[in-house]
């Protein structure tokens, strides 16, 4: 895949846009009012940092290092700091989801192509994949992996959270305590509080009518991940299968919300109550009322 | 009179119940809100008020108006 | 996802393993939104055999500024049309009245419950309260209430604070309300005991309004018991004094033998018989307690609650109530179930006898009586993907009540004394914000 390596500038009102495309999704900046080279920098800084996960932990590209991994499944392979931090953290989150959500469920792509219509693979296909699917298969002792021969992770699930998260510190390095909001496809982070006061303000879009946003959340500090169906699902028998599968059987979770969005004080936390949300269906209120964190379902 | 110790047997329930700040997921819950739904409770309340004797108990009196 | 107290804890903790020392300031997020939100209601009364019916629609709108400041005020309008029992029995014969207004007469036919005459009566009501923080665990809350039909208006203002306790799980609160009401009845108020006369003839009514005024005071305390339960309890002791007649509520004076209703000559237009207007004390005081729960089985919540009310009249009164809501497809379904019972007033009187002396209070309206009220009904609630729901409720209300076995006389014993009552509620509910 192509990424555009591009990223440009333009000043609206009180503060510069930046835009840039990574990690498949539209990227974009915000930044209090400040000196244009100042701007240019701190979008120089986000938009490397963001190409730079995408290059490292992108499974299509052959020089990234998740694709290393996975073309060594059945070997041992030594993993960097950062690599082995996202691994203890997928793992941790293996464990508090009880193993619904897994990096090593990416293969079940192979049998579910959501596209709004309503093929859905049959038990067999499904069987044959999840014994290639499964945290507990794998051998993780910091800083050695070994992935079973014909296993592959994934780093979907948290990457893009985490690269704002990792974005933002990139900012505070190079002009701390600037007020930018950084989002990512809709994972959004904002590190400093505008010295005015004023919050920045975001959409969260509609699900059943594209394009319109329903609700805007005024964000002055902190996070928002947004998880959802839309345009990803499969109807079938009167269910709703969103696009998120359950590790443990190979389906995707059902009735779940549309779509979710959840204010954390960073993007991984958000992204995490999102997804674990998303991984119990149609319990996924109860989760997040018990979570305490602030959170729109649609 | 029967109210005395009525108020110590409050007095003892409050020290021993209670749940942690984290552990009101249930009791956020808008149908667990002793108060989820005033207006109906009011419109009741000013239906019973005008065909019964007792009033109140909830909230104020209520009354306020010629049916009774 | 077991022990869910600790997802949090676990996630903040693996996220922070995650992004290294960075300590990220607290989120401080809010949704906008103009902070008002709205509750609407249309109801439908409907008593059986002709009798009031009520047609009621009502709007709350609430305003939230954040830091626990509120505003809400309701605007309720109602229409009753229909009538009641007026109090006097039922006789063999049809009986003639003269009206409220003293410019008409009416007729109740023979063996029937003798009814007011029918009467239409819009109803404007207008409440606005505003609460607030007062300082770290105390909210105080002060409203006022207005309200005006065609003989009678009500002016009030009430006050409450509130103490949290024990992390708030505990709320202690205390609360007033005074009221001042004036009553003003049609054709002008009839002196208790009077006789009623022919049309035109005025004497026995006085011209123009009265008052009533009543305190209420209210202490409440509210325990949350476990993660599931929660309980309140609330003490009240009113006080009214003032006008506290019904001015429209008559007694049929009758034969000691016979039971029946002593006949008279109308010069003119007017009564067939006589009938006194009732009489009661001009101050009542009143106390109850009152207790609910609130108990959630997993998604299933449970709501009981039960009032004892005694008061200087003699009337003691019992209320249990019990719902149950479930979860139904997108919204839920409530069954609900309430029990009412009442003793009669010690001046409540089916009738008055001729020739014994007369008491000075008497009464034979209804509501003053022993009776046992059921009512059953169902809810049935739906949200909607704004956060807005829309509810509708059918209930069925039915009276039974019985007048003591020593106050029937004679030929009393085989009419009927004490009208059952029935009605039927459907209500229509819509809460939105915007």
């Amino acid at each position: 895949m192509n990424t555009s390596c591009a990223a440009t500038l333009t000043r609206n009102a009180d503060h510069w846009v930046g835009r840039f495309v990574a990690m498949a999704s539209p990227c974009e900046i915000l930044v209090d009012d400040v000196q244009a080279s100042l701007a240019q920098q701190v979008l120089d800084v986000v938009a490397s940092e963001a190409w730079r996960i995408e290059r490292k932990y992108s499974r299509y590209r052959t020089d990234s290092a998740v694709h290393r991994i996975n073309d060594s499944a059945g070997s041992e392979t030594v993993v960097d700091a950062e690599c082995a931090n996202l691994l203890d953290f997928a793992a941790t989150l293996t464990r508090l989801s009880e193993g619904a959500f897994d990096i090593t469920s990416g293969v079940l792509r192979k049998a579910w192509t959501f596209d709004g219509g309503n093929h859905v693979p049959s038990q067999a296909q499904i069987d044959a994949l999840l014994a290639s699917v499964g945290w507990h298969r794998v051998e993780w002792q910091r800083p050695v992996l070994q992935l079973q021969a014909g296993m592959q992770i994934d780093f979907g699930g948290i990457g893009k959270e985490y690269a704002v998260d990792s974005a933002a510190d990139q900012v505070e390095r190079i002009a701390p305590g600037l007020s930018c909001l950084i989002n990512f496809g809709g994972d959004v982070a904002v590190r400093n509080a505008r010295p005015d006061g004023k919050p920045w303000r975001v959409g969260i879009e509609n699900c059943t009518r594209m394009g319109a946003a329903e609700r805007v959340v005024q964000l002055s500090r902190g996070a928002l991940a947004t998880s959802g169906d839309a345009r990803r699902f499969v109807f079938r028998d009167g269910h709703r299968y969103s696009h998120i599968l359950d590790a443990r059987t190979g389906w995707p979770v059902r009735n779940a919300p549309h779509s979710i969005t959840v204010a954390a004080d960073t993007c991984t936390q958000a992204g995490t109550l999102t997804t674990l949300a998303m991984l119990k269906g149609c319990n996924a209120e109860s989760l997040l009322r018990e979570s305490g964190a602030q959170y729109w379902l649609q | 009179m029967k109210k005395l110790p009525f108020c110590l047997v409050l007095l003892g329930l409050a020290g021993c119940a209670g749940v942690q700040p984290w552990e009101r997921d249930v009791l956020a819950r808008p149908e667990m809100s002793l108060d989820n739904a005033p207006l109906e409770a009011a419109i009741d309340d000013h239906i019973y008020f005008s065909k019964e004797a007792s009033s109140g108990g909830r909230g104020f009196g209520g009354g306020g108006c010629g049916c009774n | 996802m077991k022990n869910n107290d600790n997802l949090n804890a676990a996630l903040a903790a693996a996220t922070c393993a995650l992004l290294g020392s960075a300590v990220a300031a607290p989120v401080a997020a809010q949704e906008e939104s103009s902070g008002w939100s709205f509750d609407s209601t249309l109801l439908y009364y409907g008593e059986s055999d002709d009798r009031v019916r009520d047609i009621s629609a009502a709007v709350a709108a609430q305003r939230d500024f954040g830091d626990e400041r509120k505003f809400s005020a309701t605007l309720t309008a109602d229409t009753l049309t229909g009538a009641s029992a007026s109090g006097a029995i039922a006789l063999d014969r049809p009986q003639t009245f003269t009206s409220p207004s003293g410019r008409a007469v009416y007729t109740t036919a023979a063996g029937a419950v003798p009814l007011d005459d029918t009467f239409l009566d819009t109803r404007f009501a207008l409440n606005a309260s505003w609460t607030q923080p007062l300082a770290r665990l105390y909210t105080v809350s002060a409203g006022v209430g207005f309200s005006t039909e065609y003989d009678y208006t009500h002016l009030g203002a009430n006050l409450s604070l509130a103490r949290d306790f024990n992390k708030r799980n505990t709320t202690l609160s205390a609360g007033v309300a005074w009221s001042q009401d004036d009553v003003d009845p049609v054709g002008g108020r009839p002196i208790p005991l009077a006789q009623m006369l022919d049309v035109g003839n005025d004497s026995n009514k006085r011209n123009g309004g009265e008052s009533k005024d009543v305190l209420d005071l209210l202490l409440g305390f509210t325990q949350v018991l476990n993660r599931t339960t929660v309980l309140r309890v609330n003490y009240s002791y009113s006080d009214s004094s003032g006008y506290l007649n019904d001015p429209y509520k008559l007694l049929s004076v009758v034969d000691p033998l016979t039971g029946d209703t002593l006949a008279r000559v109308p010069i003119g237009q007017g009564p067939d018989g006589v009938y006194l207007f009732e009489s009661r004390p001009d101050a009542r005081t009143k106390q109850s307690l009152y207790a609910e729960v609130k108990h959630a089985f997993g998604t299933p919540v449970m709501h009981f609650a039960y009032r004892y009310m005694t008061d200087d009249w003699g009337i003691d009164s019992h209320t249990g109530e019990v719902r149950l809501r479930w979860p139904l497809g997108d919204g839920y379904i409530e069954p609900q179930l309430r029990y009412y019972t009442q003793s009669a007033a010690d001046f409540y009187r089916a009738s008055l006898v001729n020739g014994a002396a007369l008491p000075r209070y008497a009464s034979a309206d209804f509501r003053l009586g022993d009776f046992d009220a059921t009512t059953v009904g169902v809810k049935y609630g739906h949200g909607t993907t704004g956060g807005n729901e829309w509810s509708i409720r059918a209930e069925y209300y039915q009276q039974t009540g019985s007048v003591p076995q020593e106050q029937i006389i004679g030929n009393q014993a085989r009419r009927e004394q004490y009208p059952d009552l029935s009605a039927v509620i459907v209500q229509f509910g819509y809460r939105f914000r915007l």
